[in-house]
């Protein structure tokens, strides 16, 4: 099995819209044919909060205080809840559905998939394992969460991979149903969310754990990885669905 | 007539239900939340095929067009989000 490899962790990171058009951009070379299997890895800049398909980014975030604080929000094409994504690495995956990774039981898929992911913790030395439906957590507390949607004849997974986690920070970006409740919610992540830098005690970077996980899921996967990058194609098509899709209204207003 | 009910499932995920009635029908219908739906577009037929159902079958419909084939819902019933539906009815009627 091959799958290319597009790695910009090691770079700036990219803006919200932008990384959500590259990942639709990439679900539609793939399922054309025009392009193998892609697995990728980034990181965002400025900070962005996404939420899920089925919910409405105005419930969901507090979009001033977005905005006072230089955060993007973007809603993804995935389903699941709100994500702040500040310190971590993040991946997306795309294969067609024909891939041994890609089974019609969409439970099995995340397992299959997420073994990669696993096996990379581990040779970072954190001992993590899979939670149904779409976590790997370690020690009880999550330290990745992961989403998927199915397309056309294509399959796109992505998920992330906390360095860090800062609750109190999060909560300021997300509309919670009563104030009184915050304390609660934050004391609430604290205890059931983990990073890679407090669980091993030291700076860990998003490239020094994204050649981890390339490392884990070419053993987990039994996988070739090739180091790509993107095509003018889906650059292009990247910007455009960037512009007009996750930047717009009518997409991230829609629910 | 708009009614908004949240409703958490057991095991975390919160489905947030909105609905707009008139006459005992059912003119427009929302169902949000943090849960998965494959394939999505599946879902969006049968949140649009709550509309113009009279309040009174709309648990029971909610239950069957949620529960329909090919749609898979993760984090929540069909019968999960035919009771928020419900529940956002009956504020509705001012119950």
């Amino acid at each position: 099995m091959k799958l290319r490899v597009i790695d910009s962790s090691g770079e700036r990171g990219i803006p919200g819209a932008l990384n959500m058009g590259i990942d639709e951009a990439l679900l539609g070379s793939v399922s054309r044919f025009e392009a193998e299997p892609t697995l990728r890895f980034y990181t965002w800049s400025p900070a962005c909060v996404t939420v899920g398909y089925f919910q409405s980014l105005e419930e969901e975030v507090d979009l001033e205080a977005c905005r006072r604080s230089g955060v993007d929000a973007v809603r993804r094409l995935t389903g699941g809840g709100a994500v702040f994504h500040d310190a971590e690495l993040t991946y997306s995956i795309i294969l067609p559905l024909s891939h041994e990774l890609a089974p019609d039981d969409i439970l099995e898929s995340y397992r299959r998939i997420c073994s990669g992911l696993v096996a990379g913790l581990d040779r970072l030395g954190v001992e993590a394992s899979f939670e149904p439906l779409n976590d790997i957590s370690v020690g009880g507390k999550k330290i990745s969460g992961n989403a998927q949607t199915r397309r056309g004849s294509c399959l796109l997974q992505h998920g992330t991979i906390l360095l860090d986690s800062d609750p109190d920070r999060m909560f300021s970006l997300l509309k919670v149903p009563a104030e009184k409740l915050k304390g609660k919610l934050i004391e609430d992540v604290k205890s059931r969310v983990t990073g890679l830098r407090s669980l091993l005690g030291r700076e860990v970077s998003a490239a020094e754990t994204a050649a981890s996980i390339k490392e884990g899921c070419a053993e987990a996967w039994g996988a070739e990885l090739v180091s790509g990058g993107l095509s003018a194609a889906e650059a292009k098509a990247a910007a455009s669905f960037a512009a007009e899709r996750f930047s717009s209204l009518a997409w991230n207003a829609r629910r | 007539m708009i009614a908004r009910k949240d409703y958490k499932v057991l095991g975390g995920k919160l489905i947030r239900v909105e609905l707009e009635t008139d006459a005992g029908i059912v003119r427009r219908a929302a169902v949000k939340g943090d849960f998965f739906a494959h394939p999505e577009e599946a879902f969006e037929r049968a949140e649009a095929g709550l509309v113009g159902l009279r309040i009174d079958e709309l648990h029971s419909s909610a239950r069957r067009l949620f529960g329909e084939g090919p749609l898979a819902i993760f984090g929540a019933t069909p019968e999960d989000i035919a009771f928020a539906l419900e529940g956002a009815a009956r504020e509705a009627q001012g119950h």
